[in-house]
């Protein structure tokens, strides 16, 4: 059979295929990731790259296009899955960390007393006996490979080792003797597994410091931007694999990046820990999530077994003890878990809600009496997806937006100062709010019809749009523009996220004015402007004070728990507590998501703070 | 010792409106016609006021409608004729009301002009004194002229025009300002969805007690329970001083009961059945009775024994149980 070429400009990169194959396909093969918010069913019209083939030049849906003969195949810059803004650095909040610094791994050096005819116990009792007093009493158990080198080097040592212990549950497995006093270093990694994104720490485990951050796009985006796409990805032949390698691919390049950086051998992590969503765990442990996605909603498990990192193909550390942090249900995940433990909210006095804010909102209420969580699903209009020119927050999107209330003219401010390439979640939740106050849509986010025509709004054959940013003045030389349709996608974003808040409040029969400290998390959190989400009725109408955004809570969970095992088992403990509200289970979820579909609410009464800001426009008055 | 008997105070009452104009006030009726005001549950007379009866408006239609024989031949000698049409059901049937269904403009059906259709609407003006309520043909486009044309012919009339959607609530909102006449605020059967048209249209700053809610009933045995529950919640919303849920309401009976199938089906294919008129009638009569009960003030309905049943029920509903 014939091969193919196919250049992808301007990386100027060939990978040379069998015919049969798609572009993004090809893509793939040449390293370069697309972004493909529908998994590649050629339904969301997002991948469309430029195909110059004899002189003449065609935009097609990389997902969708056969390679057949050799091709130059442009990909535009946003098209790319790029340089992202990854929360890597959690805001330095200063939460107090109740917990003691006992690492899951750590090094002990013991020296025993030699045996002798009237002392005759075997080495291993005399060698455990000594262990298990430097760790408080635990049981410490042996590997095989350590009993089988023990004798010699006990004796040749003069009895006195370092031994690598590593906790288990309960116990501590001893996986390595060192003669005398070992002086190198160990470390663990703390991971987090986004379904947009992942994190990585590089922990040294005998000072407890971080040596190095590191985020990147899960690959998993190749299969489908959500949870929901990409878990009906897995149903296909090998689609469980493809997601699983996915994910594994991503921690180990950026686990690779990260050792080679700090100059770390890959053998000397000994323990990892993970924090995610509940899919996400499942894909990262090869276990098939289908039944997450249909009712009654029920993961494979909620708590997960410690493994080796080679039992998952984590070859750059295959010795390494993965824990992953306790779910507790389908939709609210070892994240979540994550972000309670890190917040503190568990012990916390005061009533706190924490809000992660992504594709799923994630809302936990409680203190350290009660905790009780939700999950809406907001779907991806805060991340850009699912938005006609939204893109993630990265260079070139715009995130603030003012519009002159006389002539509606635009400005804007885009991430890095650079020409406007689309609109992130940021910009989307500012542009709403600022278009209302305005008077260019109503509270049901519609345009209105003014006296006088507004250049800017115009009419298509798919509704009316309101133009940001001329065609001249962006980086794709195409206008940007935001739709009715794209309003309401956002509208319904919201409304599922206050409506989560509602009924969690509802159920417990408290409201708004019970809470004392509001936890903003979630990479989307931190550019979020509070007064701007307010006056969408996206979150409550409190002082600006009890907010504080609290970043990658989910890493940071991971991170404590790697240092501390007393995190570890809070973190199970949160998973045990933690009680989970199914929003789809008889309450008024319902009820209160439509009254949540406005602009800032139904009950304009919540929003006591908002109700005059607003112009009212349209009709002539009499 | 006497017992008490509790008694629930109500903060507010629902709004009143007012329909139609004398000559005095502008117009050409005979008379005008309040409804709403209500500071009570429905007929709880015992628990506030209830000042105004609930009223019943005909249907007529500016085309000959495709409707069941059974409700026609009532009708038959004056189909073709909305203005005598009109009459017939205020001087023979005794409707307080007209409701008159341009359904002719609909592009994709008889696609009347606009200006056929303002003269249908000054046609029936000349022919009765009653009040009138104006509904389009439900094709945006057209209704968004259509309408504009009616309220500017009608100007003075205080007619009740409709029917504003969120979707677009605007044009006939603004003609209503202009023009002064009273809208019809329909949502699909949602507490939430009626109040948020109602904010809507109330900020464009046309007066609460200018408009009326159709929270698209169903029909008995098509959902009529739901809309019962609405109806409630959104009475009791209006008593506890929510002002976006206070309009009086209306409600499309006739519409609804004409469609199902128990109205329809003809006594041959439903022996068991009884007879289909019997049934029909009683099917729109149960259906506005129920809905009397939930607390409706404006019911439209059709067929001539339904509407004489219904008036007796109200009649009897409002003699009061006041203790
Ligand atoms: S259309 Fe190609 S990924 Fe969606």
């Amino acid at each position: 059979m014939e091969i193919c070429s196919v250049t992808f400009l301007p990386d100027n990169v060939t990978v040379k295929t069998e015919p049969g194959i798609t572009i993004a396909g090809a893509a793939r093969l040449a390293g370069i990731e697309l972004k493909m918010p529908c998994g590649g069913e050629g339904s969301c019209g997002k991948c469309v790259v430029r195909l110059t083939k004899k002189g003449t030049t065609e935009e097609l849906l990389a997902c969708q296009t056969i390679v057949y003969e050799d091709i130059f195949v442009e990909v535009p810059q946003n098209v790319r899955l790029g340089e992202h803004q990854i929360l890597l650095a959690e805001t330095e909040q200063n939460f107090q960390t109740k917990y003691d610094f006992e690492p899951l791994c750590q090094k002990v050096a013991v020296r025993l007393s030699p045996p002798s005819l009237y002392e005759n116990a075997s080495d291993w009792t005399r060698l455990s006996c000594e262990l298990s007093k430097a760790v408080g009493g635990k049981e410490v158990v042996p590997s095989l490979p350590v009993l089988q080198k023990m004798a010699h080097l006990l004796r040749k040592s003069d009895w006195h080792v370092s031994a690598l212990l590593v906790a288990q549950n309960g116990f501590y497995e001893l996986i390595d003797l060192q003669p005398g006093m070992a002086t190198e270093t160990i470390y663990g990694l703390a991971i987090d597994i986004g379904t947009t994104t992942i994190v990585i720490y590089l922990v040294d485990l005998v000072s407890g410091k971080v040596l190095g951050k590191a985020g990147t796009y899960n690959k998993q985006a190749a299969y489908g931007d959500d949870i929901i796409t990409r878990i009906i990805h897995c149903q296909s032949p090998k689609g469980l694999k493809q997601l699983h390698d996915a994910v594994i691919d991503s921690i180990t390049e950026l686990t690779e990046q990260l050792l080679a950086t700090s100059q770390v051998v890959g053998s000397k992590v000994y323990v990892i820990t993970v924090a995610g969503n509940t899919t996400m765990i499942h894909l990262f442990l090869g276990m098939d999530p289908k039944f997450i996605r249909l009712d009654p909603y029920i993961p494979t498990a909620a708590q997960f077994p410690i493994v080796k990192g080679k039992e998952l193909g984590l070859e750059t550390t295959p010795e390494a003890c993965v824990y992953c942090l306790p779910a507790v249900g389908s939709y609210v995940g070892g994240d979540i878990v994550a972000g309670v433990l890190s917040t503190g909210m568990n012990w916390a006095d005061n009533l706190t809600l924490f809000i992660d804010i992504g594709t799923n909102g994630e809302i936990v209420l409680g203190n350290k009496e009660w905790l009780i969580s939700c999950a809406c699903s907001a779907g991806p209009a805060f991340e850009g997806s699912g938005i006609t020119c939204g893109m993630r927050a990265m260079q070139g999107a715009i995130e603030r937006v003012e519009i002159n209330p006389v002539n509606f003219e635009v400005r804007y401010q885009t991430i890095e100062g650079t020409p406007p390439a689309g609109i992130c979640g940021s910009g989307l939740i500012d542009c709403i709010a600022k278009l209302h106050r305005v008077g260019l849509i109503d509270r049901a986010g519609r345009f209105c019809e003014l006296d006088k025509p507004v250049e800017r709004l115009r009419k298509t054959d798919e509704g009316k749009e309101f133009v940001l940013a001329w065609d001249w003045e962006t980086a794709l030389g195409k206008d940007i523009t935001l739709t009715e349709g794209d309003i309401q996608n956002l509208i319904r974003a919201k409304g599922a996220i206050f409506a989560g808040i509602q009924c969690l409040l509802k159920t417990v029969q408290l409201d708004f004015s019970s809470l004392e400290r509001i936890y903003i998390a979630g990479g989307f959190g931190n550019y979020l402007n509070i007064a701007d989400a307010i006056e969408i009725g996206l979150l409550p109408d409190l002082p600006h004070h009890l907010y504080r955004f609290v970043g990658n809570t989910s890493v940071r969970g991971a991170y404590l728990s790697l240092i501390s095992q007393t995190a570890l088992n809070a973190a199970t403990e949160i998973g045990k507590k933690l009680t989970y509200l199914e929003l789809s289970a008889g309450n008024n979820f319902m009820e209160e998501f439509i009254s949540a579909l406005f602009l800032p609410h139904t009950n304009l009464e919540l929003f006591p703070n908002v109700k005059s800001t607003t112009v009212v426009r349209g009709g002539n008055s009499d | 010792m006497a017992v008490e008997i509790f008694k629930e105070k109500n903060r507010s009452a629902v709004l009143e409106v007012v329909l139609g104009a004398t000559r005095e006030q502008g117009g050409t009726r005979t008379h005008t016609i309040t409804v709403g005001g209500d500071s009570a549950l429905p007929f709880y007379h015992f628990e506030g006021e209830i000042p105004n009866r609930p009223v019943v408006a005909m249907e007529v239609q500016d085309i000959v409608p495709e409707w069941n024989n059974a409700l026609i031949k009532h009708f038959a000698d004056v189909i073709d004729k909305p203005g005598l049409w009109a009459k017939k059901c205020v001087e023979e049937y005794g409707a307080d009301l007209v409701y008159l269904k341009l359904d002719g403009a609909h592009p994709d059906g008889a696609n009347r002009s606009v200006s056929e259709c303002v003269q249908t609407v000054q046609e029936v003006l000349a022919s009765v004194g009653v009040p009138l309520i104006v509904v389009g043909c439900e094709e945006a486009d057209k209704d968004k002229e259509l309408m504009e044309a009616v309220a500017e012919a009608a100007a003075g009339e205080n007619l009740l025009l409709g029917c504003a959607e969120t979707d677009n609530y605007k044009s006939l909102t603004a003609v209503c300002m202009v023009h002064k006449h009273n809208i019809i605020a329909r949502s699909p059967l949602d507490i939430n969805m009626c109040k948020q048209l109602n904010i809507l249209i109330s900020e464009m700053n046309l007066p609460l007690h200018k408009i009326v809610i159709d929270p698209s009933i169903g029909g008995l045995g098509y959902g009529i329970e739901y809309a019962y529950s609405i109806l409630e919640r959104a009475r009791i919303g209006a008593l506890q001083g929510d002002k976006m849920l206070s309009m009086p309401v209306i409600a499309t009976v006739g519409y609804e009961a004409w469609r199902t199938k128990e109205a329809t089906a003809s006594t041959q294919e439903f022996p068991e059945w009884g007879d289909q008129e019997e049934r029909g009638i009683l099917w729109e009569a149960t259906t506005a009775s129920a809905l009397l009960q939930a607390g409706v003030h404006i019911l439209l309905m059709r067929h001539p024994k339904a509407v004489a049943l219904v008036k007796k029920q109200i009649d009897q509903l409002m003699v009061s149980n006041k203790y």
